[in-house]
């Protein structure tokens, strides 16, 4: 069959194709597993921009199972709500809704952000803040972003005891205005981190990183 | 080289015949035939399809990944960090004897029991029953509201139609009855109580399915005090047991297997170790440990204990009343011997007795009596409550409810209608008592002919407290909201009697009314419950109880009662390790547990001594039929199991068996086309034996039931795992010339004293290295010691490092297969002694060798040595070679040949997150607990220091009641396992390979006379 030239013609003009697809490819060929780049959208549209960037919080602060425990954590809405019992709004609509009710002559009214009111709404919290007696409180589901296999157990107390900084793993989230998985974390990349500590050591300290495979696999 | 015989060392029947006959039966083990299997597959379908399936896995591979949610807490708990573990202190529930528990938390549920190091009793030990209770927490068979006729209900209408139903009766002045098993919890007898004196003719009746009624009444009419004494092994040079299992299933196991190894630890200058000896009609547990074991039929017992008693009588200068002959079953110079050495202890020895008879239990009182061992090794003045049944408010009871006497009848913690002979008369009189209400938390036989069931919490679930010893008082506390509509019971009485209150607040009153006033240092009532439970236990002022001096006219000799003729056998009914009194048959943790002498899991059966087979012409697994010689109408056909060590006029059945609860485990096991149930062919495990109990006066009896017995022809195979996973080899593959390999390692307490090292291997081990010494272990080196001198071979370990790492059930057919998947089994090998047989058990787990055979087998290397020792096996890595478990030469690896079952999400709440649960086609094994080695490693680092001695425990460590089991870094020379390494003791199984395992196990020292054992040279 192959010496029929339209054949062989066409045969090789589908493998130049199919050739310039996987040329122009090449760079996000992934392997399976490997979700860098995943930026799912979360049920509130939270800023860790506008929280760990503008505002300057420690991650530590509301991620505070990352000293103590194996998981970071989600930091539950009692956390949230240290502040936002009283921030309700970004300071332009308060200011906004101060000079119209100053013109208007009246009290200002508390403005509660569309976000917000769903953090206030999980709580089974009203417009004055007040819990809404017979409601129930429903937990809210945020999208996990960075996902290990289940047979890798990640410990981040190790890691932020020995001084490695949060953006190492998880890239600049302070400027992200939706977290995106910055990172490979596939167990090469573990493993390099891994190996460059022992040699270089973490925030000026040697370490001892172990690289046996029962430090993540058990 | 040892001048007399080594001692040979065999695990079956067959292996002992293959000893004596030739190798053959252990090369049939060893022999594999290819021309029997033929390759169905050629190499072309091979490629084909791993062609295919590299291709699905990367179109698989491919797909994009499933959206995670993560839920957190709206308000969270300041206790609970998510992935962090935290623990409650409570009581374990599982039996009567009280233990103290600490309930691993995780993420707000239950996942794994530890004992609690600090309680005064069991002292941080746990048993196989209590590892597995967690296990019916998640149990969905569990009722999950109130029922009536069999019919879904709801509480405030089971609540109305009960009241209205009491006042009736209380009007009536009908007869009240509730029906419990042993109590320990004060707050529940108070409530009981306070509940029953509303009615004029209302009684409270105990009853316990392993009953010690006889030993209450002993007391009772000797002392005048119906209390159990509580015992303090730990405390006597010299035991005599005659049929108390009390290392396996007598009263309170963990208690006293914790007290028996303390006496027995060689640790001090002189050591000291109790001498321990042991009358029984079959190998128990306690047995398998005694110094001196006497295999004795039943009804030769009482004998033995009047002529212990003439004997000391006579040393003491009391008149004995009644013969003074000895008994004919052992040598008249022994009896003078161990009546010598009991004088010889006088204060600190102890005499027990299991037995249901009366008389004997009073003579077992006088001896202890004359020695002067009350105060000492057992204690009257701090009685215990871990048994109260009285077997004859229990005949009354029954009498009653037959003659249908009784109007209404609350059922606690009791099944009559399956642990009661003439079970089926009592479910026919119990449907016909106007009000039952039984509490059962699941349809059990008796809860099935009960008016309304109105189901318990799971003890995990509950507050409530247990007074085991007096003057101790554990606490019990919920560790997770109830999983459904139930409800506690001091609660369900509280609501019938008008007062709405939470069990909490009940337990608070109870508290303050009645224990708060005993309490010891002063403190006021908040600080004092905090303390209690914080601490999962008080220490309060004892009950204060009043023993009379012993009353003299109530010992009698014990009536010796004819032996049987030669055709019949005597019957033995026992409990076994496992199984107990069969509350705990809907566990297939319990099922699957290896019964730590029999080695059979999944069943019970009628165990013969070998000489007595072979008269019967019977062989494992040969069903018999059993049947009463009194024409009682409840004959028994059970497979056959040749039991050494049995007497021979003997045959054992073990009780618990044959439940309605044991209907779930059909299948059970992963679903092919060649899988068979795990139930009998009346869909349950195991047959009932109880029909078989009888009463004799007041008591009831376990033993001297005559009975004929008789093979069926047919057969029914015991899936035993006495013969898996076996290191001995055949007779010319064993090394230095030896008949035998050198597993196990034994000396006498007189060659240890002379030489501590005696019993050890006569051979150096091989020197020289085939690898470069370039591995040197810089940080930790984790260790591991067994003392197979403390090891009592109970099998808790098993059971808590399946509850650990997440370790598959695979049910009865897998097992037959030898495909059970317990990382940590318990080797149980006999060897011929005088007295029958001796028994030695050696916990058998990964040895993390230093040179593992398996390592370098591996062709993906998924199992690989880390740097601290641990033999590491990666499941993610595995292709499922299988190479590495047959290079292993302790045969220690599991393979997963399926997939097996997690289906049920409720029972899965039980698993461990910290560890993978594997799938299908990989293999796994001991990993030291290497989850518990990483989060203390973490932890230590975290803190910036180094893991301190005994900060890490593998889950078979902290369970063992004996404390057998060391685990620590052995490059601290300061650790405890870095001391017990240099024990002269200490030596590594098959040292001989030069795999260099870091597992060192003690030799076993038995308190017996001669044998030096082997001799070192050089």
């Amino acid at each position: 069959m192959l010496k029929s030239p339209i054949v062989t013609f066409f045969l090789l003009a589908v493998l130049l194709f199919s050739l310039v697809i996987l040329a122009a490819k090449i760079g996000e060929v992934r392997l399976p597993g490997n979700q860098q780049g995943y930026e799912p959208t979360q049920p509130i549209a939270y800023s860790h921009r506008l929280h760990a960037g503008e505002l300057q919080l420690d991650c530590l602060y509301c991620h505070f199972g990352a000293q103590t425990s194996r998981h970071a954590g989600i930091p539950p809405a009692n956390v949230c709500m240290n502040c936002h019992k009283f921030v309700t709004a970004p300071l332009g609509a308060i200011r906004a809704e101060d000079e119209l009710a100053q013109k208007e002559k009246r009290e200002p009214r508390r403005i509660i952000s569309p976000e917000l009111k769903k953090l206030y709404d999980a709580l089974a919290l009203d417009d004055q803040l007040k819990p809404i007696p017979g409601l129930e409180q429903k937990p809210i589901a945020w999208v996990k972003v960075h996902n290990l296999p289940d047979f890798a157990y990640f410990d981040h107390r190790a890691h932020v005891s020995a001084g490695v900084v949060c953006q190492q793993c998880h890239g600049a989230v302070e400027t992200m205005e939706r977290v995106r998985q910055d990172q490979r974390l596939s167990m090469g990349w573990c493993v390099n981190c891994h190996r460059q500590a022992n040699q270089q050591g973490v925030a000026g300290k040697a370490v001892n990183a172990s690289i046996d495979c029962s430090t993540c696999h058990y | 080289m040892p001048s007399e015989e080594i001692k040979r060392y065999w695990k079956s029947l067959d292996e002992r015949a293959a000893q004596e006959n030739g190798p053959a039966e252990i090369e049939r083990e060893l022999q594999f035939d290819l021309d029997q299997a033929p390759l169905r597959h050629p190499r072309r379908d091979f490629l084909k399809l791993s062609g295919f399936a590299f291709s699905s896995a990367l179109l698989i591979g491919c797909q994009s990944a499933p959206i995670i949610k993560a839920i957190p807490f709206l308000n969270k708990p300041e206790e609970i960090t998510p992935g962090k573990s935290y623990f409650y202190a409570s009581t374990c529930g599982a039996c009567s004897a009280g233990c103290g528990l600490m309930v691993k938390n995780r993420d707000g549920r239950p996942i794994k029991l530890e004992g609690n190091p600090q309680h005064p009793l069991s002292k941080g030990g746990l048993c196989a029953v209590g590892q597995a209770s967690i296990l019916g927490l998640y149990d969905t068979h569990r009722l999950k509201q109130p029922m009536r006729a069999g019919q879904p209900a709801a509480w405030n209408e089971v609540d109305q139609e009960i009241q209205a139903k009491l006042s009736e009766i209380a009007a009536r002045g009908g007869a009240v009855r509730f029906l419990t098993g042993t109590i320990t919890s004060p707050t529940m007898k108070w409530m009981i109580d306070r509940f029953l004196s509303r009615f004029q003719y209302a009684r409270h009746i105990v009853y316990d399915p392993l009953t010690c009624s006889a030993l209450l009444d002993a007391q009772e009419r000797t002392f005048g005090v119906r209390a159990l004494p509580s015992y303090h092994f730990d405390k006597a040079d010299v035991i005599v047991s005659l049929d108390a299992d009390f290392l396996g299933t007598w009263i309170s196991p963990v208690e006293f297997t914790s007290q028996y190894a303390s006496g027995r630890s060689l640790e001090g200058h002189p050591p000291r170790l109790s001498y321990h000896v042991q009358f029984e009609s079959r190998l128990s547990l306690t047995g398998a440990k005694a110094d001196q074991r006497y295999c004795i039929a039943p009804q030769d017992l009482n004998a033995i204990m009047n002529g212990l008693a003439s004997l000391l009588a006579r040393k003491r200068g009391i008149p004995f009343p009644g013969t003074t002959t000895l008994p004919s079953s052992i040598p008249a110079h022994d009896l003078d011997q161990l009546a010598e050495h009991l004088w010889q202890a006088r204060g600190s020895s102890l005499v027990v007795s299991g037995s249901q008879d009366v008389k004997t239990q009073i003579l077992c009182c006088f001896i202890n009596e004359i020695l002067g061992n009350y105060g000492s090794t057992l204690d009257l003045a701090r009685p215990s409550s871990q048994r109260q049944g009285d077997d004859g408010e229990l005949q009354q009871f029954i009498q009653e409810l037959l003659n249908g006497k009784v109007q209404a009848l609350f059922i606690a913690g009791a099944n009559p209608v399956y642990d009661l002979p003439q079970g089926e008369d009592l479910a026919k009189a119990i449907s016909k008592v106007p009000l039952v209400v039984n509490f059962a938390s699941e349809l059990d036989e008796t809860a099935n002919a009960s008016t309304f069931v109105c189901p318990d919490h799971h003890y995990l679930e509950s507050w409530s407290d247990a007074e085991a010893i007096s003057g101790i008082i554990s606490t019990m506390q919920p560790a997770i909201r109830p999983m459904w509509d139930t409800r506690a019971i001091i609660e369900i009485l509280a609501v019938w009697m008008g007062e709405s209150k939470s069990a909490h607040d009940i337990m608070l009153e109870s508290w303050q009314r009645n224990i708060y006033p005993r309490r010891l240092k002063a403190a006021d009532f908040q600080t004092f419950w905090d303390r209690a439970v914080h601490d999962g236990f008080a220490n309060v002022e004892p009950a204060a109880m009043t023993p009379k001096p012993l009353d003299i006219s109530a010992v009698k000799p014990a009536t010796e009662s004819p032996s049987p003729t030669s055709n019949n056998l005597a019957l033995v009914l026992y409990p076994k390790v496992g199984m107990l009194d069969g509350r705990h048959a809907n566990n297939p943790w319990l099922h699957e547990l290896p019964d730590p002498i029999s080695k059979v899991t999944w069943d019970n059966y009628a165990c013969l001594s070998p000489r007595t087979a072979v008269q019967l012409g019977v062989s494992d697994g040969d069903v018999v039929r059993l049947s009463p010689l009194s024409g009682a109408n409840c004959t028994i056909e059970l497979p056959a199991l040749v039991q050494p060590g049995q007497h021979d006029q003997v045959v054992a059945v073990a009780l618990g068996y044959g439940r309605n609860s044991s209907a779930r485990f059909k299948e059970i096991g992963p679903r092919w086309f060649q899988a068979r149930p795990s139930t009998g062919n009346d869909g349950l495990v195991g047959k009932n034996a109880v029909p078989f109990l009888y009463f004799d006066g007041d008591a009831r009896r376990f033993d001297g039931q005559a009975v004929s017995i008789s093979p069926t022809g047919r057969r029914s195979e015991l899936a035993s795992t006495q013969s898996h996973h076996s290191i001995a080899v055949p007779e010319k593959l064993a090394p230095f010339g030896e008949k035998q390999r050198r597993i196990v390692q034994e000396t006498t307490l007189p060659a240890f004293i002379r030489d501590p090292k005696s019993g050890g291997h006569p051979h150096h081990p091989p020197e020289g290295e085939l690898w470069p010494d370039d591995h040197p272990y810089k940080g930790y080196r984790w260790g591991l010691v067994i003392d197979l001198n403390a090891c009592t071979g109970c099998g808790a370990c098993v059971i808590a490092c399946q509850a650990e790492n997440n370790v598959p059930v695979v049910g009865r057919d897998e097992v037959f297969r030898k495909r059970e998947m317990h990382w940590i089994r318990i080797d149980r090998y006999y060897s011929d002694s005088q007295s029958g047989v001796d028994v030695l058990f050696q916990p058998m787990l990964c040895q993390q060798c230093g040179h593992a055979p398996c390592e370098t087998v591996c062709p993906v290397l998924a199992t690989v040595h880390s740097e601290e020792g641990l033999s590491q096996q990666v499941y993610n890595r595995c292709i499922g070679t299988r190479y590495c478990a047959n290079n292993c030469p302790y045969k220690v690896r599991r393979f997963n040949w399926f997939n097996y079952q997690h289906k049920d999400p409720v029972q899965n709440l039980v698993l461990n997150p910290d560890v993978v649960v594997r799938s299908r086609g990989v293999m796994e094994k001991c990993t030291f607990c290497v989850q518990r080695i990483q989060e203390a490693k973490i932890e230590a680092k975290r803190l910036g220091q180094k893991v301190p001695d005994g900060a890490i425990q593998p889950a078979c460590q902290q369970s063992c009641p004996a404390k057998a089991i060391t685990f620590g870094d052995m490059n601290n020379p300061d650790s405890l396992v870095a001391k017990r390494m240099a024990d002269p003791r200490n030596y590594r199984v098959l040292e001989e390979l030069n795999v260099q395992p870091v597992i060192g196990y003690l030799t076993l020292v038995r308190n017996r006379q001669g044998g030096s054992g082997g001799k070192h040279h050089g």
